[in-house]
This record gives C-alpha cells, sequence and structure tokens, in this order.
C-alpha cells in the first residue's frame, strides 16, 4: 500500500512523458533496451496482479505469454489475419484459457496451487513442441516488419494500460480491497460477503490478459518464436523475481524490480559476456529478497528503513534553521 | 422466526460433530447458545453460515432454504458472524477491514467508506479508523470483528465467544454494546462460556452437549435444569 | 504379449528408483510444510557431483553412493536454516514464503550448472551399463535392475528408520502435530533439519543413478520435479506410503505411454494425471493427504 507514492500524480506523469519522447535521443539500440525493460514491467505488474495482490503464486505464468505469441504468429502466419485483431486475439484468448484453468486451480491451497500452474507452464510448453501449426520444436517465423519506434511505442502503449488498470482497479476500487481481503483471510473475506471464486477467477484473467498481448507483439517484434524462448520457465522466474524484489502487492514494485533487474542482467552480460551466469543472481536475489526484505525494496520505503520523502524532508528542515 | 435448523447433522471422520440438532430463532430476540468445548457450537455456526455442508437436514432462513448455498451468498442475504479468533485482513486499515463488509450494499469507494465510518463510530472505534490492524489490540480487533460483521447489514448476527480473552471491564464495555445494537432490527445468537454475561444478556437459552440440543429455556429454568448442570454448569449457578 | 511385460517391467523398474525421490519430498512437506521447488535440482547436482567424481577420480560412479549421501546431507543441513528463516516470518504466508526461497534456489542450481556445463548433456557409466538380464520372458537392463534394487533398498532403510527407531518416532510425531511435538520437547527445528538433509542426501544419491541411466544435463531438473510433484500429488502430500504405490504408477504411466502413445507424450500424459488428481482429489488419490 505505497499510498504515498500513489497519490503523487506527477511522477507517474512525469515518467510516461519522459518515456513518450525517449525515442528521439536514444539510439537504435537503446531504444530496444527500453522496450525490453517496458516489457518486463508490464509482465511483472501482471504477475503481481494474482501472486502480490491476491496472494496466489502462479509459477506457470510465462504460459500466458507464450500461448498470446502463438496465437498472434498462428493468426498472422496460417491465417493471414492483420496484427491488431491478432494482439486482442491473443490477450482474450490468454484470459479465456486463465479462466478455464482458474476454475479447478483457484480452488487449491498455496502450494497446491503453485505446483499446479507450474506443471500447466510447463504442459503448454510440451503441446507446443508437439503440435505441428505451432511448428513445433522448431518454432515458427513471423512477418517481418522492422519498425523499432513502432514496437516501442505500443510496448510502452501496454506497459502504460497495464500499470493504470492496476491502479484503478486494485489500488482504488473495491476490486483491489477485495482481492487484498482474500489474500489475507480467505474464509473471513467469503463470510462478510465477498464471492471469493469470482473475484480470483476475474483476477486471474485479468493477470493473463496483459502476457497475451504483450506475448502478441513480442512475436512480431522479434519475428521469430520458438517454445523454449517464449514458454520456457525462466519468463515465469524472471516476473516473479521482480515482483518480489521490488515488492509484491504493490503498485511500483514490480516496476522498480523490473528496472533493476534487467539493469543487473544487462551489467553482468556486459563485464561476462551473454551468459548464463545471470541466472545465478536471480536464483541468489529470489532467495536474498525472501529472507531479508520479504516485502521487497518498496517495502524497504514503506517502512522507512529507506524513504526519499523522509529524507527529503529531514534535509529541509535542517535548511530551515 | 427467523432461522429454523432442522434436524442437521455433520461428521467429521468418525466424530459426529452436530447429531440431529433443531433450533428456532425468533425475530428480535437474543438466543444464548452455550455448553462444553467440542459441543459443536461453532459447528452449527459454520453450518448456518455455509461454510460447512451439513450431511443431512435443512437450515431455513426467513423462511427460504439456504442450505448449501456458499458463504457470500449467506451472508448477502442477512447472516453475518464473527469468529472465535479474531480473522482481521492483516495488512489493511481498521477503516478498509470495514469497508470489505459494506462492499454487500455499497456500490461505490464513497458509499461504503461513508457506512465503514459510521458503524465504526457505532462501536467506538473511529478514532483508530486509520491504523494498521496489525498494530491493534485484542479488545480491539474484537470489536473490528463485530464491525466488519455489521458493515453487511445482517437481520441475524452470529457471535462466537466474543467475550473470551477480555479484561472484565472489556467485558462490560462489550455487553453495552451489544445491548444497545439489539435495539435494532438485530437477532443475535450468541455463544459464550462467561455465565454471567449470558444470563444477563439472553432471552433464551440453548445447551448443546455432543451436537445435541439438551436443553432451551429462558435463562432462570436453564440454570436450574439438572441435565445443563451435568453437562456444563455445575451447581454454582442454580438459583 | 511381451511387449506388454517388457513395458511393464520397466515402468516398475522406474517407479521404483523414483521412490526415493518421493519419498524425502514428501516428509520434507509432511514435516516442515515445505515444498521444495528445487527437488530436481538437487537429483541434478548429485548427478553432476557423480560425474565429477568419475572424471576426477575415475571408479565406478556407484562407488560414490554413499559419499554423495553424506555430502549431500551436509549440503542440506547447512541450507535447512536459510529455509527455516524463511518460513518463519510472522507477518508472511509462511508455505508461500518457502515455496519462493526454493523456487530461487532451484534457479540458482540450474543457472550455476548451466555456467559450468553449459547445454552440453553428458553421462556417466557403470560395470553395469549396456549389460542385461534375463528375467523369464523379458530383457531387463542390468542397470535398472539396480536401480530398482537402490530404490526399494533405500526405501526399506528408510521406512525401518521411521517407524523402528526413536528418531523416526520423533520425526513421525512431528509430522502430525508440531505444536504438540514441541511442547513434548521436541526440538522441532533440529528436526526439521534431520529431516531436510535426509531428504537432501537420498535425492543426491538417487542422482548419481539417474544420471548414470538417462543423461545429465543442466536443465534435466524439471523433469524431476515434475515426477516429484506427480508422485506426491498422487499420494497425498506428506503421506509417505503412498508414495511407494504413487511412484509404481508413475513408472507404468511413463512406460506405457512412451512406448504405445509415443515418447513427446509422456510428459504432457503425466501432466494431465496430475492436474486431473489435483482437481478431483487433492488430498491424494487414498486421500490421506496434509
Amino acid at each position: 500500500m505505497a499510498e504515498k507514492l500513489n497519490r503523487r500524480l506527477g511522477l507517474p506523469i512525469a515518467l510516461l512523458i519522459v518515456c513518450l519522447i525517449l525515442p528521439f535521443f536514444l539510439s537504435p539500440l537503446w531504444i530496444r533496451i527500453t522496450t525490453e525493460v517496458l516489457m518486463w514491467a508490464a509482465l511483472a505488474q501482471s504477475w503481481n496482479i494474482i501472486g502480490g495482490y491476491t496472494g496466489y503464486l502462479s509459477f506457470g505464468h510465462g504460459a500466458f505469454f507464450g500461448l498470446g505469441a502463438y496465437v498472434t504468429g498462428i493468426l498472422m502466419v496460417h491465417l493471414g489475419w492483420p496484427f491488431g485483431i491478432g494482439l486482442l486475439a491473443s490477450g482474450i484468448l490468454a484470459a479465456l484459457l486463465a479462466l478455464v484453468i482458474g476454475y479447478p486451480t483457484l480452488r487449491l491451497r498455496g502450494a497446491y496451487f503453485a505446483i499446479a500452474t507450474w506443471a500447466f507452464g510447463e504442459m503448454i510448453r510440451q503441446i507446443a513442441i508437439i503440435l505441428e501449426i505451432t511448428g513445433g520444436a522448431f518454432g515458427m517465423q513471423l512477418p517481418s516488419y522492422l519498425n523499432l519506434p513502432f514496437f516501442y511505442y505500443l510496448m510502452l502503449g501496454i506497459t502504460a494500460l497495464t500499470y493504470l488498470t492496476t491502479h484503478i482497479l486494485l489500488e482504488r476500487a473495491r476490486f483491489g480491497l477485495k482481492l487484498l481481503a482474500i489474500r489475507e483471510q480467505e474464509e473471513a473475506a467469503e463470510m462478510v460477503g465477498v464471492d471469493t471464486v469470482s473475484i480470483k477467477m476475474e483476477a486471474f484473467a485479468l493477470s493473463a490478459f496483459f502476457p497475451g498481448v504483450i506475448g502478441g507483439i513480442n512475436a512480431y517484434w522479434v519475428t521469430y518464436i520458438h517454445p523454449d524462448s517464449v514458454l520456457g520457465a525462466q519468463l515465469t522466474d524472471f516476473m516473479v523475481v521482480m515482483a518480489f524484489l521490488g515488492g509484491i502487492g504493490s503498485l511500483w514494485g514490480p516496476f522498480l524490480g523490473a528496472v533493476l533487474v534487467q539493469l543487473v542482467q544487462r551489467v553482468l552480460w556486459l563485464v561476462w559476456g551473454e551468459g548464463t551466469f545471470y541466472l545465478v543472481i536471480i536464483g541468489g536475489a529470489i532467495c536474498a529478497v525472501v529472507l531479508f526484505i520479504p516485502n521487497g525494496l518498496i517495502g524497504l520505503m514503506e517502512a522507512r528503513i529507506f524513504s526519499p520523502r523522509e529524507a527529503l524532508g529531514q534535509w529541509r528542515k535542517a535548511i530551515k534553521w | 422466526m427467523i432461522l429454523e435448523a432442522i434436524d442437521l447433522t455433520k461428521s467429521f471422520g468418525g466424530v459426529m460433530a452436530i447429531n440431529h440438532l433443531s433450533l428456532q430463532v425468533e425475530k428480535g430476540m437474543i438466543l444464548g447458545l452455550i455448553g462444553p468445548n467440542g459441543s459443536g457450537k461453532t459447528t452449527f455456526f459454520n453450518l448456518v453460515t455455509g461454510l460447512y455442508r451439513p450431511d443431512g437436514g435443512k437450515v431455513i432462513f426467513h423462511g427460504k432454504e439456504i442450505t448449501g448455498l456458499r458463504p457470500h451468498r449467506i451472508c448477502g442475504l442477512g447472516i453475518g458472524r464473527t469468529f472465535q479468533v479474531p480473522a482481521p485482513f492483516g495488512k489493511m486499515t481498521v477503516l478498509e477491514n470495514v469497508m470489505v463488509g459494506t462492499f454487500v450494499h455499497a456500490s461505490t469507494m464513497k458509499a461504503a467508506r461513508k457506512l465503514a465510518l459510521e458503524i465504526l463510530e457505532k462501536v467506538r472505534l473511529d478514532d483508530k479508523a486509520d491504523q494498521l490492524v496489525l498494530n491493534v489490540t485484542l479488545e480491539d480487533r474484537k470489536r473490528l470483528e463485530l464491525a466488519r460483521a455489521l458493515a453487511t447489514k445482517p437481520s441475524l448476527l452470529l457471535l462466537d465467544e466474543v467475550m473470551s480473552g477480555l479484561t472484565p471491564a472489556e467485558v462490560k464495555a462489550s455487553i453495552e454494546l451489544i445491548r444497545e445494537l439489539r435495539t435494532e432490527e438485530l437477532t443475535l445468537i450468541v455463544v459464550e462460556h462467561i455465565m454471567d454475561v449470558i444470563l444477563s444478556l439472553c432471552d433464551r437459552i440453548a445447551v448443546l452437549d455432543y451436537g445435541q440440543k439438551i436443553a432451551e429455556d429462558i435463562p432462570d429454568r436453564i440454570v436450574n435444569n439438572p441435565e445443563v448442570i451435568k453437562a456444563y454448569l455445575g451447581e454454582r449457578y442454580r438459583a | 504379449m511381451e511387449l506388454f511385460l517388457q513395458t511393464l517391467i520397466d515402468g516398475l523398474l522406474i517407479g521404483g528408483l523414483i521412490i526415493v525421490v518421493g519419498i524425502g519430498f514428501s516428509l520434507c512437506f509432511g514435516v516442515m510444510h515445505i515444498v521444495d521447488f528445487a527437488v530436481g535440482e538437487w537429483v541434478m547436482v548429485g548427478a553432476y557431483t557423480g560425474f565429477i567424481f568419475v572424471k576426477y577420480f575415475g571408479h565406478d560412479p556407484m562407488t560414490y553412493l554413499p559419499i554423495i549421501f553424506l555430502i549431500f546431507c551436509a549440503l542440506g543441513w547447512l541450507i535447512y536454516p536459510l529455509i527455516y528463516r524463511a518460513v518463519s516470518g510472522k507477518r508472511h504466508n509462511p508455505v508461500l514464503m518457502g515455496l519462493v526461497f526454493t523456487f530461487g534456489l532451484s534457479i540458482l542450481a540450474k543457472g550455476g550448472a548451466l555456467s559450468v556445463w553449459g547445454y552440453h548433456i553428458q553421462s556417466i557409466s557403470t560395470w553395469l551399463s549396456g549389460k542385461s538380464l534375463d528375467v523369464v520372458v523379458a530383457t531387463v537392463p542390468a542397470l535398472r535392475f539396480a536401480g530398482f534394487v537402490f530404490g526399494i533398498l533405500v526405501t526399506l532403510f528408510f521406512m525401518l528408520f521411521l517407524y523402528k527407531t526413536k528418531f523416526g518416532v520423533i520425526i513421525r510425531a512431528t509430522a502430525q502435530d508440531r505444536d504438540t511435538a514441541s511442547l513434548l520437547g521436541v526440538d522441532v527445528r533440529r528436526v526439521g533439519g534431520l529431516v531436510y538433509s535426509l531428504y537432501a542426501g537420498m535425492t543426491g544419491m538417487s542422482g548419481i543413478l539417474i544420471g548414470a541411466l538417462f543423461s545429465i544435463h543442466a536443465a534435466m531438473g524439471a523433469k524431476y520435479s515434475t515426477l516429484a510433484f506427480f508422485v506426491v500429488v498422487l499420494a497425498g502430500m506428506g503421506y509417505v506410503p503412498g508414495v511407494i504405490i504413487a511412484a509404481l504408477v508413475l513408472g507404468l504411466l511413463q512406460s506405457f505411454v512412451g512406448v504405445y502413445i509415443g515418447g513427446r507424450y509422456t510428459l504432457v500424459a503425466l501432466f494431465m494425471v496430475m492436474y486431473g488428481v489435483l482437481l478431483i482429489t487433492p488430498k491424494g488419490i487414498l486421500r490421506r493427504g496434509i
């Protein structure tokens, strides 16, 4: 509940404006990097909706991203549909899939839900490898569209939409409070009139919609997708670590987490060359966060262990004397 | 008759927690529910509120059968309940906790907030409205449980050991509060172990033992009932 | 008919080996309410450790079984306090925190293995590799048979330990009711550490056999986590005796699907069955789970 950060509309709007004009000042490499960071910020937030706010850890969430990628790919390549329709279909189908698997699995308690979603994620990947229409293990090629700014702004748009939706529905509306109630005391919430089954399903579907669309955008952007690239476990791993590091259940936590993790990953790549060592750091980071800062960095700020506002306030006080 | 439980049974594994229990509650009364631990009082509450499904029997509320309905629907129909061990929503403020309850009737956040504040005033918790529940005392948590249940605008309120863990002064304050509540269109079923509370508050008392109702009567006659004395009370309260 | 029997035996043999992984994992949950998401990674690290020993010291990998057991017990003993800390925060959902922590461990282990060995597939072979026995109508690869024997032996020892020793009683008591156990003087934390060490030791050991039977690669963990989850979901979380049956069912399912439908479909079949069980009888087929 970083209400103090939320109420200050100024910061998000400034951030948005900066992002809007950024491409004019950046080299193509950096535009690409920023697009990726935005993508992860949105993915982490999507996970946060079901994992952080509702308290149901979805360990197979990458499946929605992959599904979106393949749906857009299949619709464009095999049916010749336009990209925009493909995106919409991706989002809707991902949400539908979430409803379908959510109905039985959201009944399960914490650990079981995590295992069930993990299994689901792996299953989707296996299915993608087996099916022909997805190109099997070799993946599929989408039509090429080389327009970096297009994808940048598209990604910015969906990310902004994700955050705006989270802000409105989860921080400001009854929906969000109900989710929190479910997370804290599900039985008591039910007793007090909250239709926990419906609300959980809605949250899950919402949390799947955005990754679906983003998966579609990513597919068209990178033009080549295969089971490991869009359905691999690392996708969920990243979403989880970003949300946790930044602060689950908060609006800006995932953003912070995404930026930091991407930063660390790229620095590591620079220093050690593209490799897999960053996974060690990611894994270690998750462990460290759970052990030392379970509320994430946002939690640290709220607990006044580190508060920029307070620091500013104290400094202001000091200079008045 | 606002609530009627007809021949309820419920078993867990081999244990029969509720054994052919029938109970009728008249509108506007305060019914006390007493009995030794394990006699089925909380299970009865769970059956009425829909947390458990009875193995047999029916629950009728306002003339309509509610057996097997999901708890949130039963809540919407007008039954509220507090838990023996308070289960507040930890990472929210006191006000937000109550607001969740108001969502049954309030359709906007603004209306919810307003209603929640009114209820907090009624239970005298309004000064703590913006405190995180984690930082709040047991007595206040019990009040909060009550407030949250009241927020759903129930016509029947089930109170499960609201007084346990409170000091005598706090108990007195709680009794006052409950008396105040009763003057509105609210029927209460109160589970308590503190006999003085039950005797002073309730119009009628039902006694459970091993999942069965062994007596139901006005307080004066209950304390003299030999079955009740044997099962639960002991000789102390005999008039 | 011959094919059927062959498939049947193959399945049972593999199942026998998997029991080891399943038992430790199940007990972990039963005693400490921790779902170790890194279970498959313990197998993987065990396999790689065996590989390292064979590479630098020679000899048959099977000879390293006892050492691996001890090493991994020690590793488990060292890691457990961290897990304990993760699940002991007052404000946070302990089961979920344990989940996420072990999730992090699995990523760490996988990343480490990938960084050292990359995506190359390694293998180790023992004196039993390539040999086979003729049992009535079927031909049984000697190594698979050894794996089965290993599984049965470990299970036997473990069950004896659990049901016939003082420690075993303590562990079972703690699994049933932690609070009462601690009231009776049981150091619940120590018990957890012991259980986790044993689990790590057993699972690491099984890694060697699995490594010899199948291939060793950094991403193999996911497969064995799946198998472990499957076994435990079928058996009921925390219900150890059910693990034996469940592991055998798993072996049979995998074997039959592999032979009669196609190797590519085994994992999907497993997932579907696991899913079905989770939804229909979440407490395991015998409904004895927690």
